[in-house]
C-alpha cells in the first residue's frame, strides 16, 4: 500500500517536472539554447497568481492573467536576450540564461519582499480519496493539468498546420524556410508555448505548497537540465517519460535511501547512471 | 625644491587639520559596530528579521543616548548566507577596526568568520547560528542562541515529558542545523521514554514531502518531531495533516515566525515548537521589544531571529557601554561577564561563549504564536564548557 502511494506521489511530483521540462526541452529543440531563465519566468507565474488571486479572490483570474503574460515574457526573453546572441556560441546563451536567471530571482526579491507570498484562502487543500488511496485537490489537480496541456500540446503538433510548420523548423531551418514557413514566427511561438507551460506548474505548484518565494524556481532550473538530458535533449517524449521516472525514482528514494542522499543527490545519481549506460540519454533525439 | 608657496599651503593644510581635528571627530562621530546577514539569495527572509532586530537594538540605545554621547551606527554587510563569503566580510571589518561584530547569519558565514575574528582579537556574537564549532573558534567568540543539541534535548523533554508521547517519528532538514537537533533529540529521548521510530530526511529546498508523508503515516507514530525552517515546516504542516494525520507536531525555533502559520493555514493549529521568544512573555524586555518591533515595523511580525539578533546586539552595546570602545580585550570581558534581562531571557555566558538560558517552548493558537510551556533544566540544557 506504501508503495501505491508512493507511486502516486511520485507521479505527481513527476508531472510538475514534466510541464517545466516540455517547455525547456521545445526551446533547446529549436534553438539549441540551455535555458535556464525559464526557471525565472515561472516563478513570476506564481507570483502573478498569487497577487492577483489576492487581490480579487479568485485563483482562477490569477491564473487566467499569468499564463498568457509568462508566455508574452518568453517572447520578450528571446526577443531581447536570446536573439541578438544566436549566432554566437552555445555557451554565451547559457551564460546570459543563468545572468537573467539571478537578475530575476533577485529582482523578486527587491519588489516583492524576502518573506515569500501566501494565498489569503488556501485553494484546493482538501483530501480526495478512492478507497484507501488518497491526494490533495491540488496533487489531482497537478496531474490532471499536466495530462490536459500536454494532450493539447500533442495535439497540437501532430494534427494542425501549425504543429508541422513547428516540427519542419525544428527538424530543418533551411529547408522549413524555402516550403514557406514563418521560422520566426515559429521560435516566438515556441517561447510562448514553453513559458505559458511554466506558468501553468508554477500555479499549481504554488497552489500546493501555498507559499511563492524569490527562489522558488531554484531548483527547477537545474532539474528540469537534467531531466531534458535524460530524454535525450530536444525529445518531447523521452522528457515525458523522464520526468515522470525522476519523480517515481525520487519518492522511493528519500524514503528507502534518504538517510544516506538527499532528494537532488538521488536525481543526479540516476542521471549519472543513466548516461553511462546510455550517453545519448534514455531516448535520443531523432 | 619647496619654495615658499609650497611650504605655505602645507602649514594651511597643517592647521585646518589640526582646527577639523582628525581625534575629535572620531570621538564625536558615530561608534561603527559591524553587522553581517543573509540580505540576498536564499536565507534572505532570515537576513531581513536579522537586520530589523539589530537595527531596533541600535535605535533603542541611540534614543537612550547612545555610548558617552555618540551614536551608533551598524555597518551592515550582505554576506548571502555563503560560506565563502565569511572570510571576507571578516577581513572587511577587523580592516575597519570596529569594537564588536554581530553575526545575524547562518552557521556557513559564520563558522567560516568566528576563527578569523578571533585571530584578530575582535569580540564576535552570533546571533542565531547554531554550529557547535563557532564557538570553539577561541574565546572572543560568542552565542546568544541556543547549540542545536541542547535545543534538541529540549524537545525530547517537550514531547516525552510534557506531553506524555514515546513512539516518536523525526523528520531532519538535512544541514548542520537538522543534524545538531536531531543528535540532542536521540541523546536525551531515552531519559523521557521516548523511541524514534522511524527517521526522514529532507534537503532545505524541499518543499513537497507526499512520498515522506505518506510514509509517516504508514509508521503511526504517536507524535512527529519536525526540524526545518519555516519555508519547509508550512507546507510540511499541511501536507501531514492534509493526509489526515492528526498527532502532535512538534518543531523548533526554525518555525518560529507569522510566515510557518500563513503557509500552514489551519494546519498550523496546535503545533508546538522549543525557541527563544516568549509572545505572551510579562518580562518587560519581551514585551518592549514586541511592540517596539512591530511598531516600527509595521506589517512584519516579530520572530525568533529578529529578537535572537536584537538580544545579540544588545550584549554587544551594553559591554559597549560598560568598558567603552578603546580596548577590545576588556569589550570581550565585559561580554563574557554579561548578565543581561534581553528580549529573550535573562543571557549569561558559560566558559566557551555558550548561552545559558531557558527554552520556551510556544503553539499556534487561532493563528498566533501563544505561550506553551518553559522548560528550565541547567543540567539538561547545559551548554559544553569546550
Amino acid at each position: 500500500m506504501l508503495h501505491v502511494e508512493l507511486t502516486i506521489q511520485g507521479l505527481i511530483n513527476g508531472s510538475m517536472y514534466a510541464l517545466m521540462a516540455v517547455g525547456l526541452t521545445l526551446v533547446y529543440g529549436l534553438l539549441r539554447i540551455l535555458h535556464v531563465a525559464h526557471a525565472g519566468l515561472y516563478t513570476l507565474g506564481a507570483y502573478i497568481a498569487v497577487l492577483i488571486a489576492n487581490a480579487t479572490g479568485s485563483l482562477a483570474l490569477g491564473a487566467a492573467v499569468a499564463i498568457p503574460v509568462v508566455g508574452l515574457a518568453g517572447m520578450i526573453v528571446y526577443r531581447l536576450l536570446y536573439e541578438p546572441i544566436l549566432h554566437r556560441p552555445p555557451y554565451v546563451a547559457l551564460i546570459a540564461s543563468i545572468g537573467l536567471f539571478i537578475v530575476m530571482e533577485e529582482s523578486y526579491r527587491l519588489i516583492f519582499g524576502p518573506y515569500g507570498e501566501t494565498f489569503n484562502a488556501p485553494y484546493l487543500a482538501e483530501r480526495v480519496s478512492v478507497g484507501p488511496i488518497g491526494a490533495k485537490a491540488a496533487e489531482v489537480a497537478m496531474v490532471a493539468g499536466a495530462i490536459v496541456l500536454l494532450g493539447v500540446l500533442a495535439f497540437l503538433s501532430k494534427r494542425t498546420r501549425f504543429g508541422i510548420a513547428w516540427r519542419a523548423t525544428v527538424t530543418d531551418p533551411a529547408m522549413a524556410r524555402a516550403f514557406g514557413v514563418d521560422t520566426i514566427a515559429v521560435r516566438y511561438a515556441n517561447f510562448f508555448i514553453a513559458s505559458a507551460l511554466a506558468a501553468s506548474a508554477a500555479v499549481l505548484v504554488a497552489v500546493l505548497n501555498n507559499l511563492v518565494e524569490p527562489t522558488m524556481g531554484s531548483v527547477p532550473s537545474y532539474k528540469t537540465l537534467a531531466i531534458i538530458v535524460l530524454g535525450g535533449l530536444g525529445n518531447v517524449a523521452g522528457t515525458l517519460v523522464a520526468a515522470l521516472a525522476l519523480g517515481v525514482i525520487e519518492a522511493f528514494g528519500t524514503i528507502y535511501i534518504g538517510h544516506l542522499l538527499d532528494r537532488d543527490a538521488i536525481a543526479f545519481l540516476f542521471l549519472v547512471l543513466v548516461l553511462m549506460i546510455r550517453p545519448q540519454g534514455l531516448f535520443a533525439a531523432r | 625644491m619647496i619654495n615658499r608657496r609650497t611650504s605655505l599651503q602645507i602649514a594651511l593644510a597643517g592647521v585646518s587639520l589640526a582646527a577639523l581635528g582628525v581625534p575629535a571627530l572620531a570621538q564625536t562621530g558615530p561608534i561603527k559596530i559591524g553587522f553581517h546577514a543573509p540580505l540576498t539569495g536564499f536565507a534572505a527572509a532570515d537576513g531581513k528579521s536579522a537586520q530589523l532586530g539589530a537595527e531596533l537594538a541600535v535605535a533603542q540605545a541611540n534614543a537612550a543616548g547612545g555610548i558617552g554621547g555618540r551614536k551608533i551606527e551598524l555597518d551592515i554587510i550582505d554576506d548571502q548566507g555563503k560560506p565563502e563569503q565569511g572570510v571576507p566580510v571578516a577581513n572587511r571589518f577587523i580592516s575597519e577596526k570596529y569594537p564588536v561584530v554581530v553575526s545575524g547569519s547562518y552557521s556557513g558565514p559564520t563558522r567560516a568568520a568566528a576563527p578569523v575574528f578571533h585571530g584578530a582579537g575582535v569580540p564576535y556574537i552570533s546571533s542565531y547560528a547554531i554550529h557547535p564549532d563557532i564557538t570553539r573558534s577561541g574565546n572572543y567568540v560568542f552565542r546568544t542562541s541556543f547549540m542545536g543539541e541542547v535545543q534538541g534535548r529540549a524537545g525530547a523533554k517537550l514531547v516525552g515529558e510534557l506531553l506524555g508521547k514515546k513512539n516518536v517519528a523525526v523528520i531532519t532538514v538535512n544541514n548542520d542545523f537538522g543534524q545538531a537537533l536531531a543528535s540532542g533529540f536521540k541523546e536525551a529521548a531515552p531519559k523521557f521514554g521516548v523511541s524514534i521510530i522511524k527517521e526522514y530526511f529532507f534537503g532545505m529546498p524541499d518543499r513537497q514531502f507526499g512520498p515522506l508523508v505518506a510514509s509517516v503515516k504508514a509508521d503511526n507514530p504517536e507524535a512527529i518531531y519536525a526540524s526545518g525552517y519555516f519555508f519547509n515546516a508550512g507546507p510540511l504542516v499541511a501536507q501531514l495533516r492534509g493526509a489526515g494525520i492528526t498527532v502532535p507536531i512538534i518543531g523548533q525555533e526554525g518555525y518560529d515566525g507569522q510566515k510557518f502559520i500563513e503557509i500552514a493555514g489551519k494546519a498550523a493549529e496546535g503545533v508546538i515548537i522549543t525557541t527563544s521568544l516568549d509572545r505572551d512573555s510579562k518580562a518587560p524586555e519581551a514585551v518592549a521589544f514586541i511592540s517596539e518591533f512591530e511598531k516600527a515595523n509595521p506589517g512584519v511580525k516579530v520572530d525568533m531571529v529578529a529578537a535572537s539578533t536584537h538580544t545579540a546586539t544588545r550584549v554587544a552595546l551594553e559591554a559597549l557601554k560598560k568598558v567603552g570602545i578603546a580596548d577590545r580585550a576588556k569589550i570581550r570581558e565585559a561580554i563574557a561577564a554579561t548578565n543581561l534581562e534581553a528580549s529573550t531571557g535573562r543571557i549569561s555566558f558559560n566558559k566557551l561563549g555558550e548561552v545559558k538560558k531557558s527554552v520556551q517552548n510556544q503553539i499556534v493558537k487561532d493563528g498566533r504564536w501563544r505561550h506553551h510551556s518553559v522548560i528550565d533544566d541547567p543540567v539538561l540544557l547545559a551548554p559544553p564548557e569546550s
